[in-house]
């Protein structure tokens, strides 16, 4: 057949966007695709065309088994050791959106026990876990709090290969909402947080996920997060 | 109700960046495209594959897919929507033909009679309006809708079941109990009229055919 033939090739083509062109004669015509612009120039008209009708579907939200299964092929190491919803966490409403149907977060909360009225309160500890986001920094990175909230430590359990050139800037955000700076963290040893960057007690500080960062040398030029986010840990409710 | 054509518009903008941005590796970007476009690709999928675990595995195909390709995808010649919903619908098929090569477990002939097939009207029993309500739907949209309308009903009800509901032509000569020839030129002329119609509507507004 002459494929070049213009009326033929656009018959074939409103077939095949259709649907209604089906078994051998689908795969025959797949087949000649990349050898034939004229086909393909047929079958980009057609889906101009016909695609908008597909928009009257209403949308049905997939199980979130799904996007884990495809974060599980595309990228297995990162997907064993991260979260699957943290990237990019503070951009957009999406993901807030998205984020109970994907609370697969992994995280570890010791003694959460703030709101009883104990006068001492044990510490608190967040684990963050590596996100994948840059495949060369790995591991865990744990924010421990005194109870009172008023002093705290970050260290990564391992040291992270962070580049000399880049920055770890540690971050705490509430539900829903801009993340805080709790300042630069040493790659490969503990921090000592600032106290004027502590939210000043823990209970009722709205707390809800804290991150890693990796930023320019002096810490993030804009007051929020601007480099991959590359750890990631949620305080239990 | 949302007019989907501004929708449409809206979203391909950020697709776009989104997958160019996908195809330098940004997994962020990716899941971002994936949570503005799953539920639109789920519901395009579940229409023709209905088999829910089926058509998760496809969305999931459909992704992975999308992924690999990103690098090929060029926003001067395709709208990003459009190009996803295309693999979308393409994996749904083959996954219908599939099934047919596939030997049946269990037989759905009860006798010889071959009119065992569930009807059109059994397909549909479920709350998803009938392809016929879906084109209603879509006179919404600008000119696709209004040309939609040109079409004769017989037209129409071939074009819906083979587009929304992935049957081939003998499937819908099927459900409508017409020759497959009849079928056949029904759904020829249909997407030709629409062509010719989209086209000199494209010509009058002055634009280039989206």
């Amino acid at each position: 057949m002459d494929y070049a033939n213009k009326p033929l090739a656009d018959a074939l083509a409103a077939q095949y966007v259709t649907g209604t062109l089906r078994g051998g004669a689908r795969r025959r015509f797949e087949a000649l695709l990349p050898g034939h612009p004229a086909l393909r120039a047929a079958v980009a008209e057609w889906q101009a065309r016909l695609m908008p009708l597909t928009l009257v579907l209403d949308e049905k939200t997939p199980p979130p088994q799904v996007w884990a299964r495809i974060e599980q092929r595309l990228w297995p190491q990162a997907a064993s050791a991260a979260p699957a919803a943290v990237q990019a966490w503070w951009r957009g409403l999406a993901f807030w959106r998205a984020a109970s149907g994907f609370a697969t977060v992994a995280a570890v909360v010791f003694g959460l026990l703030l709101a009883s009225p104990q006068p001492v309160q044990p510490p608190v500890m967040v684990v963050l876990q590596a996100t994948g986001a840059d495949p060369a920094l790995a591991g865990t990175v744990v924010a421990s709090f005194s109870g009172d909230g008023r002093s705290a430590v970050a260290r990564p359990v391992t040291p992270v290969a962070v580049k000399p050139d880049r920055a770890l800037q540690l971050w705490w955000a509430p539900a829903t909402g801009k993340p805080r700076s709790l300042g630069l963290i040493n790659a490969n040893g503990a921090t000592v947080l600032a106290r004027s960057a502590l939210p000043g007690g823990l209970q009722g500080s709205g707390i809800d996920h804290m991150a890693v960062s990796v930023e320019p040398p002096g810490g993030s030029p804009t007051g929020q997060p601007t480099g991959p986010v590359v750890f990631y840990g949620k305080l239990a409710p | 109700m949302k007019t989907p054509t501004a929708d449409w518009t809206d979203r391909s903008k950020e697709l776009a960046l989104l997958l160019s941005r996908s195809a330098l590796g940004d997994r962020a970007a990716f899941r971002r495209l994936y949570d503005l476009s799953s539920g639109h690709l789920y519901a395009v999928i579940l229409r023709i594959q209905r088999d829910r675990e089926q058509a998760e595995d496809l969305l999931q195909e459909v992704y992975v897919s999308a992924w690999k390709a990103a690098g090929s995808f060029d926003a001067q010649r395709a709208q990003p929507l459009t190009w996803l919903t295309h693999i979308a619908r393409n994996k749904a098929i083959d996954s219908l033909r599939r099934a047919q090569a596939q030997p049946q477990t269990e037989s759905m002939h009860r006798d010889d009679d071959d009119d065992d097939r569930p009807s059109a009207a059994e397909r549909l029993a479920d709350d998803a309006p009938g392809p016929a309500a879906l084109l209603e739907h879509a006179s919404d949209a600008r000119q696709l809708g209004h040309c939609m309308q040109g079409l004769s009903a017989q037209q129409r009800q071939s074009v819906a079941l083979a587009f929304f509901d992935g049957l081939s032509h003998a499937e819908v000569a099927e459900q409508l109990a017409q020759p497959l020839g009849t079928v056949k030129s029904w759904v020829r002329r249909a997407l030709a009229a629409l062509k010719t119609c989209l086209e000199r509507a494209a010509q009058r507004d002055g634009a280039v055919g989206a």
